[in-house]
């Protein structure tokens, strides 16, 4: 058996693409133990290399970006061995779920929000990487939680901040196409009441960015 | 039993298949482009020159006469405008000389419903992998959504172009292929990705760097091909854990790659998803992809007049309404 940061109490909440997440009891709290197991069918360096990179990309920017008024999960402890993050459990349910019984109302707060998370982050330099509906949790209060911090940049240039927007519109178009226009909407309504008219520059290079790796 | 013609881009293809399936003849001609990629006039003249005789074969190989087709499919979009109507013209004229109905097929759709054919797959996610095209395919909402693509080139043109430019002749994934598995060390190259798209320009760059520093072929083949297909595993992954669907199907030329193969096998495995690797006759740009998915469309009540049936070079996988699938 792997061994995590030392816990014993412990149940699969979720798989990820990259990750298993772990729920555990440590503490005499729940805690999120987020692993990024070894992949067998990749390069063992290139797989290592990941792991290491993105599991210390993800602790250090949970830490950032919470400095920037984002709510995200705090970092307790991290395991370099088994590639391991002990962060807070969030409880609530992902944005993609909570979208499919929704109010459009009750959406297009959550959206606009999220766009106003989105902006604080770029406003602080930081693209999140991977902003799909499953990366948002939606509290009992209702408010946004940012997860899932392991492509997240800092440095962040005109082109990587609309490659993240050209990313939230690809999953509105994919996951949630009945509801996609309201959705994206307030999205950028959200966005532009945080970056204000330093998001039109961003706004035209999603919109290039749209058009290029079509066909040839 | 349809007729379907292909001719999107340096291929022209015609298929013959039955309404239940079966593939009766399957007949393509490549035209190998010299250096620097399709030239598409050049493509276009190869296609009039012999498209004629690709069908008359194909026609001939399913053993059947003419007078027994009786739809006729094309490739409607999206591939080069002078490719497109070159095809579309031979396609109207078999149409109206056969007084068959005409039917306009999406040639990306139409590479993940042959799939399925062949795989018996119902709902999969598919990774379609070719010179022109790098995307991850699902059903959602009626249509078939692009979940995931390049942001740059294609993984096929960027294995073509950093063979021509190491010495090797066009097509140079299957060199690639066979150098690779002689490689020993591994040089780490850009790994890109960006949520569910990936880049491959600046790993290409990097690759040529490293020949012009004198690094072993087989080795840059090597690092090439893991760093390349580690992205395509993660971008697959990642639409697979975010729709939660149980098939992984994988096609286009570049399919017919053996490490990416076990490479996508591993991913489906992880996921307790079924994997499928489309066999390379049916995997390339080919007619028997536009026949069975014109039956397909046909069948739901999809037709086109001639008058409206000009081409769509810029179709993409998801403006099509797939009427003939539920979900
Ligand atoms: N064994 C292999 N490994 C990697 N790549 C391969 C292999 N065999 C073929 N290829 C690549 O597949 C590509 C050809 O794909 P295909 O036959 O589907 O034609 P295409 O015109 O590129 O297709 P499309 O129009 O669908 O984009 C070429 O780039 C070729 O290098
Ligand atoms: N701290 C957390 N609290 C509650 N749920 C979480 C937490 N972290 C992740 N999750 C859930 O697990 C899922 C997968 O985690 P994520 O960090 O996105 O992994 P991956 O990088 O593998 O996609 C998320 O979509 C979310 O629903
Ligand atoms: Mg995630």
């Amino acid at each position: 058996m792997e061994e995590g940061v030392g816990v014993v109490n412990e149940e699969i909440w979720a798989l990820g693409a990259e990750s298993v997440i772990l729920r555990v009891r440590r503490w005499g709290r729940t805690l999120i133990e987020k692993r990024r197991r070894a992949k067998p069918y990749l390069l063992p360096e290139i797989d290592s290399l990941l792991r290491r990179q993105r599991t210390n990309r993800e602790c250090r920017m949970l830490n950032r970006v919470r400095r920037l008024g984002v709510r995200a999960p705090t970092v307790y402890a991290v395991d370099w061995s088994s590639y391991s993050i002990l962060m807070d459990f969030v409880q609530g349910e992902q944005l993609k779920v909570i979208a499919q019984t929704c109010s459009d109302d009750d959406l297009m707060d959550l959206c606009k929000e999220f766009g106003r998370m989105l902006g604080l982050l770029h406003t602080g330099g930081v693209v999140h990487g991977d902003p799909t509906t499953s990366n948002i949790i939606v509290d009992p209060q209702r408010r946004l939680w940012l997860v899932d911090f392991g492509l997240a940049e800092w440095n962040a240039t005109v082109e990587m901040m609309a490659v993240d927007l050209h990313l939230v519109r690809r999953t509105l178009e994919t996951t949630h196409w009945d509801r996609q226009e309201i959705m994206l909407d307030a999205v950028l309504q959200g966005y532009w009441d945080q970056m204000a008219s330093s998001a039109d520059e961003i706004l035209s290079r999603m919109e290039e960015i749209r058009e290029r790796g079509r066909y040839h | 039993m349809c007729l379907g013609l292909e001719g999107t881009a340096h291929s022209f293809g015609a298929g013959v298949v039955t309404d239940d399936g079966k593939v009766l003849s399957n007949v393509w001609d490549m035209l190998s482009p010299r250096e620097g990629g399709i030239h598409p006039r050049e493509a276009s003249r190869h296609h009039a020159e012999l498209g004629p005789s690709i069908v008359k074969q194909a026609i001939e190989k399913a053993g059947v006469q003419p007078q027994d087709v009786d739809l006729i499919a094309f490739s409607r979009g999206p591939g080069l405008g002078p490719c497109l109507r070159v095809t579309a013209t031979i396609a109207r004229t078999l149409s109206l000389h056969l007084g068959v109905p005409l039917v306009g097929v999406n040639h990306c759709v139409a590479h993940v419903e042959i799939g399925c054919l062949e795989s018996g797959f119902q709902d999969p996610v598919t990774v379609y992998v070719s010179g022109g095209n790098t995307q991850i395919i699902a059903f959602a909402g009626q249509r078939f959504r692009t979940f995931g693509e390049t942001l740059d080139i294609a993984i096929g043109n960027m294995l073509d172009t950093l063979g021509r430019e190491i010495g090797m002749r066009f097509p140079a994934g299957p060199t690639i292929e066979r150098e690779a598995r002689r490689g020993e060390r591994y040089y780490q190259l850009p790994y890109s990705v960006k949520g569910m798209d990936l880049s491959y320009s600046g790993m290409l760059t990097a690759a040529k760097r490293l020949y012009q520093e004198g690094i072993p072929i087989p080795d840059i083949c090597h690092s090439v091909q893991e760093t390349a297909f580690g992205m395509l595993a993660e971008i697959a992954e990642r639409a697979i854990a975010h729709t939660k669907k149980r098939e992984l199907l994988l096609t286009g030329g570049v399919a017919r790659n053996n490490r990416l193969t076990e490479i996508l096998k591993g991913v489906a495995q992880r996921h307790s998803a079924r994997f499928h690797r489309v066999s390379p006759p049916l995997a390339g740009d080919q007619g028997a992809m536009i026949a069975w998915t014109g039956i397909l469309q046909f069948k739901a009540g999809d037709h086109l007049q001639v008058p409206e049936s000009h081409v769509l070079p810029k179709w993409r996988t998801d403006e099509q309404d797939i009427i003939w699938r539920r979900g």
